[in-house]
């Protein structure tokens, strides 16, 4: 039996002790900082917006879509934005009809899972350019609905302005944050199978996925072309973990991909089980929820940050925390918000915005090109069992590595093969009738289709900032955007279209459709780079162990710092950055030089 | 637990029993003409064949009933009306065969054009999702395999 997080919240935590750390949010980066702080035996406040949750309660995950009133859709009182995003401006949901209005991400199916755990957007609206932004506002954040594709950047990405003369290179190296890759790797628990590429390095990876016979004839077609199809580097562990008594290993119940991410033995990584709930053990960490921080406080005469303020969600009472250093957590965009809110005579921009970068160089991945088809061996063939895995394949990138392509960087390809509970092919066989019926049978085995995610070039000009007018339901001035795709996602999304289905006519599959369209910017949930890590206070926010120029009290331990996308997902990076971080932050604190 | 008790409780579940059994079977949003419109249209586009049973034995027409009737927005409870109205016109047309129909407001099922083709759009679709979400469409209909406890996911190792 595994123990579950305690879905009790803790509005009256000590709040007169002077702490040795704050962390604001708790997902990837504030959970990964709550457990090497609290290991290295400092005395941590941990705050977050939202609710503990237990998932166990809300993620019925083997439940039969028949056993539930709505077959694992939201209540009639919710509305999921999608189309929204491309047809209007934000704000969105001002003049919506319902009651809760929430990001795309609740249109998916088995979506009365991440109802709870995504914000209602008429409470957090933002204003300017177009933007899917998913927020997830409870314990753990967006780890509890993530698609737990876990993998490395390299020097490629690192030292990308070394290659093609773009942007700025990052502070650090592959060799600097290889050990504390490895580090996250063993704790947290990843499957994978080594390819040995200098631009997807392996991980320290636990039992793979395994491929089926439509993958393996791609992966094979694409030996033949100089291209990687491996399978999904998933951070799941699928031996389990002898460290941590909150987590079982996967099962393979095919759940993943039918409740928007969640696992409710936690074999996938969720920064409640993985990171938190061990911290909690150690007797060093307080957890306050429904804790929306909305300044870092600042001592008048040094400048340093003196902890945080927040107001109780719930109880809408106003609260101070004292720590002897703040750390910010809120994810890319919250924590750049939270930078440009704290303004004071010390920082007349914002904490930490001396440079003028905080809420700039915002980058973050394009995706929406995409193939789909079919192999025509499998059709008619009887049932296998394709989704009782946490998921398919990954393509690694290809472009830009020897030859130099038209646009900048690279972009890799997600994607799978096989039948699900309700299969695709129900939703794109023509016609209707016992043909219909018998092509949805037919086909259903014999499906496979990829989608593309590519870097987006991190610019100046892409950016956030704080609207003058609008506020969010809490009083707290909400961001305004002034962000958008520029010409080289334009050429890089062209060409995701082309090469996949050049790939797919390479290995003879019959191909129903594809796209080469953008979604809406925001689309892949992967926000960056709005407080990014650099060795010049001038033009960069952060140093390479992400504490800012200005505030040397102050650390930014998410998604903000990346200098670069990559075309490589982030969280792995974020939580091994965050680790080196939080080690250094450990001996500095030890030494008095903070 | 005494007899009186016993007798208490047995007539309480009677009474529960008795209530929403008034009407058994009737639709909550649609008439009993628009229901059997439904249903008979579901059924066209989901048969029972060879293979398995149909929509009808699914109770598709009696999902989308539900979700209807507790559609949190008046429009999406009338365009469902409107768009059974536009059917029903199209097959009380002399001569008209409701196969020859649904086959018309197919041809343009990808990008639908008059509000009947949408209507189409939005049947099947929405019949899709009921029927193979249901315990017939998932296992007789599909022979779903999944949503059990493997050790090991059977294929192959990339290497």
């Amino acid at each position: 039996m595994l123990l579950q997080f305690p879905a009790a919240n803790n509005p009256e935590v000590d709040l007169k002790t002077t702490y040795d750390a704050v962390i604001v949010g708790s997902g990837a980066g504030g959970g990964m900082a709550a457990h090497v702080l609290t290991a290295h035996g400092l005395k941590v406040l941990l705050l977050e917006a939202g609710k503990a949750q237990d998932t166990s309660k809300i993620l019925h995950s083997m439940q039969w879509p028949y056993d539930h009133p709505r077959r694992g859709k939201i209540p009639p009182e919710y509305h999921a934005l999608t189309n929204e995003y491309s047809i209007r401006k934000p704000p969105y949901a001002q003049d919506s009809p319902y009651k809760n209005v929430q990001s795309y991400v609740q249109a998916w199916g088995g979506s009365d899972y991440s109802k709870t755990l995504v914000v209602n957007e008429k409470e957090h609206p933002y204003t300017g350019t177009r933007y899917a932004w998913v927020r997830s506002r409870a314990v753990g954040g967006k780890t509890n609905i993530w698609g737990r594709l876990a993998l490395r950047l390299s020097d490629y990405d690192f030292k990308a302005k070394d290659r093609d003369g773009f942007g700025e290179n990052w502070p650090i190296s592959y060799a600097d944050i290889e050990p504390y890759y490895d580090k996250v790797d063993l704790y947290l628990g990843i499957s994978g199978h080594p390819e040995n590429l200098p631009y997807l390095p392996d991980s320290k990876f636990q039992r793979p996925v395994r491929l089926n016979h439509a993958e393996m004839h791609l992966r094979e077609t694409l030996k033949g072309m100089g291209r990687v199809l491996t399978p999904y580097r998933a951070g799941v562990t699928t031996d389990g973990l002898k460290h941590n008594k909150y987590r079982s290993r996967c099962y393979g119940r095919g759940a993943c991909s039918r409740h928007t991410g969640g696992c409710d033995i936690h074999a996938a990584f969720d920064s409640p089980t993985g990171l938190i709930r061990p911290a909690m053990d150690t007797g060093n960490l307080t957890l306050r929820t429904n804790a929306t921080v909305y300044e870092v406080t600042v001592d008048k005469n040094t400048g340093k940050a003196t902890g945080v303020s927040f107001i109780d969600t719930e109880t809408r009472k106003n609260y101070q925390a004292k720590a002897r250093t703040v750390l910010l957590a809120a994810s890319t965009l919250e924590s750049a918000r939270l930078m440009l809110l704290s303004k004071s005579s010390a920082h007349p921009n914002g904490i930490g915005n001396s440079s003028g970068h905080v809420g700039h160089n915002f980058c973050e991945h394009v995706m929406g090109p995409s193939v789909a088809g079919f192999m025509k061996e499998l059709v008619g063939k009887p049932r296998t069992l394709d989704d009782g895995r946490p998921g398919g394949f990954y393509v690694a990138r290809f472009r830009n590595l020897d030859k130099r392509s038209d646009f900048l960087r690279a972009y890799g390809y997600e994607g799978g093969s096989g039948t699900t509970m309700i299969p695709g092919t129900a939703y794109t066989s023509p016609g209707f009738g016992e043909e219909y019926k018998k092509h949805v049978r037919d086909y259903a085995g014999a499906t496979i289709s990829m989608g593309a995610f590519g870097e987006v070039l991190a610019r100046y000009e892409n950016a956030v900032g704080i609207d003058p007018h609008m506020k969010d339901a809490f009083g707290i001035p909400v961001l305004r955007f002034s962000y958008q795709f520029g010409e080289n996602e334009r050429k890089m999304a062209a060409d995701m279209a082309v090469a996949a289905r050049e790939m797919f006519e390479a290995a003879k599959f019959e191909i129903v459709s594809s796209s080469d369209k953008m979604l809406p910017e925001g689309w892949s949930i992967h926000e960056l780079g709005t407080a990014r890590m650099g060795n010049d206070p001038k033009t960069s926010v952060v140093n390479q162990f992400q504490q800012s120029h200005d505030v040397k009290n102050l650390l930014v331990v998410d998604g903000a710092t990346h200098v670069s996308a990559s075309c490589q997902n982030p969280t792995w990076t974020i939580m091994a950055l965050c680790w080196r971080s939080c080690d250094n932050l450990a001996e500095l604190l030890k030494k008095g030089e903070v | 637990m005494d007899r009186r008790e016993i007798l208490k409780l047995a007539s309480g579940a009677f009474l529960c029993l008795q209530l929403p059994a008034a009407e058994p079977g009737a639709p909550l949003f649609f008439t009993p003409d628009e229901f059997e419109l439904l249903d008979k249209l579901t059924e066209l586009i989901i048969p029972t064949d060879d293979h398995s049973s149909g929509a009808h034995a699914a109770g598709v027409a009696a999902y989308i009933d539900r979700t209807v009737a507790e559609a949190y927005v008046p429009d999406e409870k009338t365009s469902w009306r409107r768009g059974l109205a536009e059917v029903h016109k199209l097959l009380e047309e002399p001569g008209a065969q409701s196969a020859a129909v649904l086959t018309k407001l197919a041809a343009n099922e990808k990008d639908p054009q008059t509000e009947a083709e949408k209507f189409f759009t939005q049947l099947k679709q929405t019949t899709a999702f009921a029927y193979y979400s249901s315990s017939l469409g998932i296992h007789e209909e599909m022979g779903y395999l999944g949503n059990v406890i493997l050790e090991q996911f059977k294929g192959y190792d990339a290497s």
